[in-house]
């Protein structure tokens, strides 16, 4: 395997697909390779070629989400993802632009079952176990997705730069369907770059997990309000990061048998976070 | 003099009769309370060393030309190998040898478990034997696994044969109690996730084998390599000087250790064979699931007329069934008891024993099952709890050597009293409670063991025993132990341990018996020696023996002059004095246990089901203690690994193939320094006069054991709902709230 390290986006935009994979900080490609769940002939660290660090409502893709965390400028609700997301050792090496393309949790994609998302026939989770899975968007996949930080920006209504494009965070992310499977629609050689978080008048980051510290969402609820209007987005719940437009659409949620309790979580997560960013005065 | 007994001996709860050669421990126990090191807090002797990273673990040990093996594991609950390439893997890039199926014990041909061994790969590097294993392409008939553990008992797959016991009339004392209460317990599987993997290294030397190993016990590990590779056991010397973590699942040799042994032999190389950190949580043993049916019966006074139980030990393909019903038989002096245990033998990863296996299990139901009982009763559970108190061991009839766990119950009243001041804190969705669960367990040890002391002219000594430190800070106890009966500072005893060709014969580190088994034959030594100081310091001074003893290290006469020991140690220049000393029996006729009690005090969001954890008060009753901040040591540990097993571990198995799940650090979840509550140690420290020389029984075990239902009775006693299952994650919590509100809403009175 060869390692690149280019010194611009656009020498690592032409660096990347065909075989090639962007690394930043590791936390998630590493294991993947070990695992033999991600290819690549050729890592392209892209620590040198992505901005880094907060300008404004500006972040650097590869600002490490323990930069983030404390950095005052950065929207309430997007700082608590990132104090609540992994461990410190994780936070410290994580960057912001990886963090949102991370690969589900299901212990089935992880250990190489040959499930639907994988390429398959079907949901292992859906028949087996799955506590930690989907209670949204989940006919063919029960996967959850795992980001805090997406849940988040999503509720904030970031916009993502990318070597090609601009583009609100909700259309980086896609339902798999049957001729495709991936959850994002990045290209194989597109690089985020950016990300632009508008300023809010109030938010807040809740999230339900299995012990105190170190574990990945059961249920992550982001509330953003920007004058009267509340936005939300909900970690841990979908194949993809959720937007949720009101409470009641918690009663649309389609659970399995085993994550029926999820909805329970959601619901108390979603009045307490409503409840908090109506009462919190503008910045 | 030497004497020939036939004794019980006893190891995590099970018993056997042994012929044993003991000596007379004709020492009297020191006085009560704290000493002049035991009895104290001592830092321990190889803080700094493990500190420092210089303490050497096996995984630390490199040895020249060593070769690294990889295991092929089925990735199959139930399958037949029908063709694996070993000539390919022969072939492949730095192999120097590979056994296959039925070559060796440990090696199957038609696994029964996933991660059950297949076939082993010696290269040079892991890497290589990684890839190796990849290149044996193994083809597979996959076969139905059996997987539930009711259907198991159905269809009668047990590892061993089902256990009945009774004692009086279990129906009569039904018929007779005013209130029953009948209730299901589950507990899950939790895995022992030593922070050091399970591996061993051997090398042949000479016409003899050496294995570097983590392990609790190397005179088991010396007995079963020479077993394996047909040696007398003389030929195999076994090395632990530090160990990193067993709890039990490091008891026997495993798969890695006749592994790396067999490869060692065909190579001429040092082998090392390490699981990896996946291969550890499912290959390394587990503490097996249990389905517990239970039926208490009382009179309205609070008096147990019945204890009654199906216990179902989902043990795994193999292994040995805990006594899950052994608190049920012992904890209470109910006259009626009746018990049934099924041990399940299913196509899981086979259990070992994991820090009071079947009492912790056990513990969790039946102590639930009282706070069940007292609340129809109306009887406070701390009353209830004493007015079944057993005051002799109502399973063989005999007297307990020592019991104290009425003193316990008089130490966690304080801590009890302020139910009513914990609930107040209940703020919106925020419920808070308190509750307590009564502990019982071995924990006494016993012969043989052996123990020598040597003594220069500097007036050192040293502590020489072939047993092994496995991380519970027994070196430390043994220096004091040492030193006290020596008269001398801690810091001038050295222990030296680990090595079973450097020392006397030693007891396995499992079942609390450490301190029990060796404390008192490394006393014996050191009075032997101490004597021996004695005769020649009464013939240098021309002083009767009587007169004279050793403090602080000096020699001292009953008439107030002394002198250092030096001034008698000087005069052996190269000489030493050699003391040795044994374990005595146990006391005949008696029942040796420990006890004790925790109170936990729980903020249960009855909203989201998060439970935290923000105290436990542990009293426990183990005799004398050795050192108390080697014992608050434990204690916390005990229970940062029973919070652990309470509320978020769990190994998770797919219910259609029998794979293991959740086989990293992130997807199982060990309890992080964030989920540790305050701990509070309080040890009565009342030694056993009838144990040992020394009075003092196990601590290793007994603070896992009541955690569980202490917090699931702080959980009813804050909301009313009744957690019958481990973990008690959110969605377990969640349902007994569902179920407390629905019993609420049929008219039934809530728990509190």
């Amino acid at each position: 395997m060869e390692l690149l390290r280019p010194s611009s986006a656009d020498e690592a935009a032409a660096a990347l697909g065909n075989g090639s994979v962007a690394l930043a900080g590791g936390t998630e490609v590493v294991p993947l390779l070990r695992d033999g769940l991600l290819r690549a002939d050729t890592l392209v660290d892209v620590g040198a070629a992505v901005p880094r660090g907060v300008d404004e409502t500006r972040i650097g893709a590869g600002t490490r989400l323990a930069e983030l965390e404390v950095a005052p400028q950065v929207p309430q609700a997007l700082r608590e993802a990132c104090s609540l997301a992994a461990s410190p050792q994780l936070r410290s090496m994580g960057t912001i632009g990886g963090n949102l393309l991370q690969a589900t949790r299901c212990w089935y994609w992880r250990l190489g079952f040959d499930c639907w998302l994988h390429g398959g026939e079907r949901c292992f989770a859906k028949d087996g176990a799955h506590r930690e899975h989907a209670i949204f968007g989940n006919e063919r996949c029960a996967s959850a997705h795992p980001s805090d930080v997406a849940a988040a920006l999503l509720a904030l209504g970031a916009t993502v730069r990318t070597t090609q494009r601009e583009l609100p965070i909700a259309e980086l992310y896609r339902l798999p369907t049957a001729d495709d499977r991936s959850t994002t629609t990045l290209g194989p050689d597109e690089l985020i770059l950016e990300l632009e978080v508008p300023a809010a008048d109030a938010s807040t980051y809740l999230k339900a997990m299995d012990r105190r510290k170190w574990a990945f969402p059961l249920v992550g609820v982001a509330a953003v309000r920007t004058g009267g209007a509340i936005r939300m987005a909900l970690a841990g719940v979908a194949p993809i990061p959720w937007t949720l437009d009101a409470a009641t659409d918690l009663d649309a949620a389609t659970p399995l048998p085993g994550t029926a309790y999820k909805v329970e979580i959601a619901r108390a997560l979603v009045r307490r976070a409503v409840e908090h960013v109506s009462s919190q005065q503008s910045p | 003099m030497a004497r020939l007994i036939r004794t019980e001996k006893e190891v995590e709860g099970r018993y056997e009769d042994v012929w044993i050669v003991v000596d007379e421990d004709a020492l009297d126990q020191w006085p009560a309370g704290p000493l002049t090191t035991v009895g104290r807090a001592v830092p321990r002797v190889d803080g700094l060393d493990r500190a420092r990273g210089q303490a050497q673990y096996t995984a630390d040990i490199k040895l020249p030309g060593m070769l690294h093996t990889a295991v092929l594991r089925s990735p199959h609950a139930r399958a037949r190998v029908t063709s694996l390439d070993l000539d390919a893997a022969r072939a492949s890039r730095g192999v120097r040898a590979v056994l296959g199926p039925g070559e060796l014990d440990v090696l199957a041909e038609e696994p029964g478990y996933v991660g059950q061994a297949v076939a082993a790969v010696a290269a040079e590097t892991f890497g290589q034997a990684h890839a190796a294993v990849q290149a044996l392409d193994p083809q597979w008939e996959v076969l139905e696994p059996l997987l539930n553990p009711d259907e198991a008992v159905r269809r009668e797959s047990f590892v061993s044969d089902p256990k009945t016991y009774e004692r009086g009339d279990f129906e009569r004392g039904v018929a007779e109690a005013d209130v029953v209460v009948e209730a299901e317990y589950r507990t899950q599987v939790v895995l022992h996730n030593s922070l050091e993997t399970h591996q061993a290294i051997c090398h042949w030397e000479d016409d003899g084998i050496t294995v570097y190993i983590s392990t609790q016990y190397i005179w088991g590990i010396r007995d079963s390599v020479a077993g394996h590779l047909d040696l007398p056991p003389d030929k195999v010397r076994v090395v632990c000087h530090a160990m990193g973590g067993g709890f039990g699942s490091k008891n026997g040799p495993g798969d890695y250790t006749p592994i790396a042994a067999e490869l060692a032999k065909r190579t001429g190389r040092p082998v090392k064979c390490a699981l990896t950190r996946r291969e550890e949580n499912i290959a390394a043993g587990n503490r097996n699931a249990t389905i517990q049916r239970l039926t208490a019966g009382a009179k309205a006074d609070g008096t147990l007329v019945a204890l009654g139980g199906e216990f179902v030990n989902a043990i795994g393909f193999a292994g040995w069934s805990a006594s899950t019903e052994g608190p049920m038989k012992m904890l209470y002096a109910c006259e009626n008891v009746r018990t049934v245990q099924y041990p399940a033998k299913l196509n899981l990863p086979p259990m070992a024993a994991f820090r009071a296996p079947g009492f912790v299990e056990g513990t969790f139901a039946l102590e639930c099952l009282l706070d069940e009982l007292a609340a129809k009763l109306d009887v406070d559970p701390l009353e209830l709890r004493r007015r079944n108190y057993a005051s002799s061991d109502r399973v063989d009839d005999r007297p307990f050597s020592s019991k104290n766990l009425e003193e316990c119950y008089r130490r966690a009243e304080p801590h009890w009293a302020k139910r009513n001041e914990v609930r107040a804190r209940s703020n919106g969705p925020w419920q808070h409670g308190i509750g307590l669960a009564s502990q019982i367990w071995y924990g006494g040890g016993g012969p043989p063991s052996y123990a020598w002391i040597r003594l220069g002219a500097d007036g050192r000594a040293q502590v020489v025993t072939a047993m092994q430190d496995i991380g519970t800070g027994t070196r430390t106890a043994m220096a004091q132990i040492a030193a006290e009966e020596l008269g001398i500072p801690v810091e001038h005893v050295q222990v030296s341990l680990g090595d079973s060709a450097r020392g006397p014969f030693a007891s396995i580190s499992a079942g609390s018996s450490t301190i029990p088994s060796m404390g008192p034959a490394v006393r014996s030594a050191a009075a032997d020696a101490k004597r021996q100081l004695i005769e020649l310091a009464a013939q240098r001074f021309h002083l009767e023996e009587r007169v004279l003893d050793i403090k602080d290290a000096q020699i001292v006469s009953s008439d107030g002059s002394s002198w250092p020991l030096t001034q008698i140690t000087g005069l052996l220049e190269d000489g030493q004095i050699l003391g040795k000393g044994s374990r005595g029996p146990n006391p005949a006729g008696m029942q040796v246990l420990t006890f004790g009690v925790q109170v936990a005090e729980v903020a249960v969001d009855t909203e989201t089901g998060e439970v935290r954890v923000d105290k436990i008060v542990a009293i426990h009753d183990v005799g004398r203690v050795i050192n108390k901040l080697g014992a608050s040591s434990q204690v916390e540990g005990g229970i940062i690994q029973g919070v652990g097993h309470t509320l978020s571990e769990e190994r998770i198995v797919d219910p259609e193939t029998g794979s293991i799940l959740n086989r990293t650090l992130d997807a199982y979840k060990v309890p992080t320094i964030a989920d540790v509550p305050e701990i509070v140690t309080d040890l009565v420290d009342i030694p056993d006069e009838h144990l040992t020389n020394l009075g003092a029984k196990g601590l290793g075990e007994p603070p896992i054991i009541p955690t569980a239902a202490a917090i699931a009775n702080a959980i009813r006693d804050a909301t009313g709902a009744d957690v019958r299952s481990l973990p008690i994650s959110r969605e377990e919590m969640l349902r007994a709230l569902q179920e407390a509100r629905e019993r609420e809403r049929r008219g039934a009175p809530a728990a509190v």
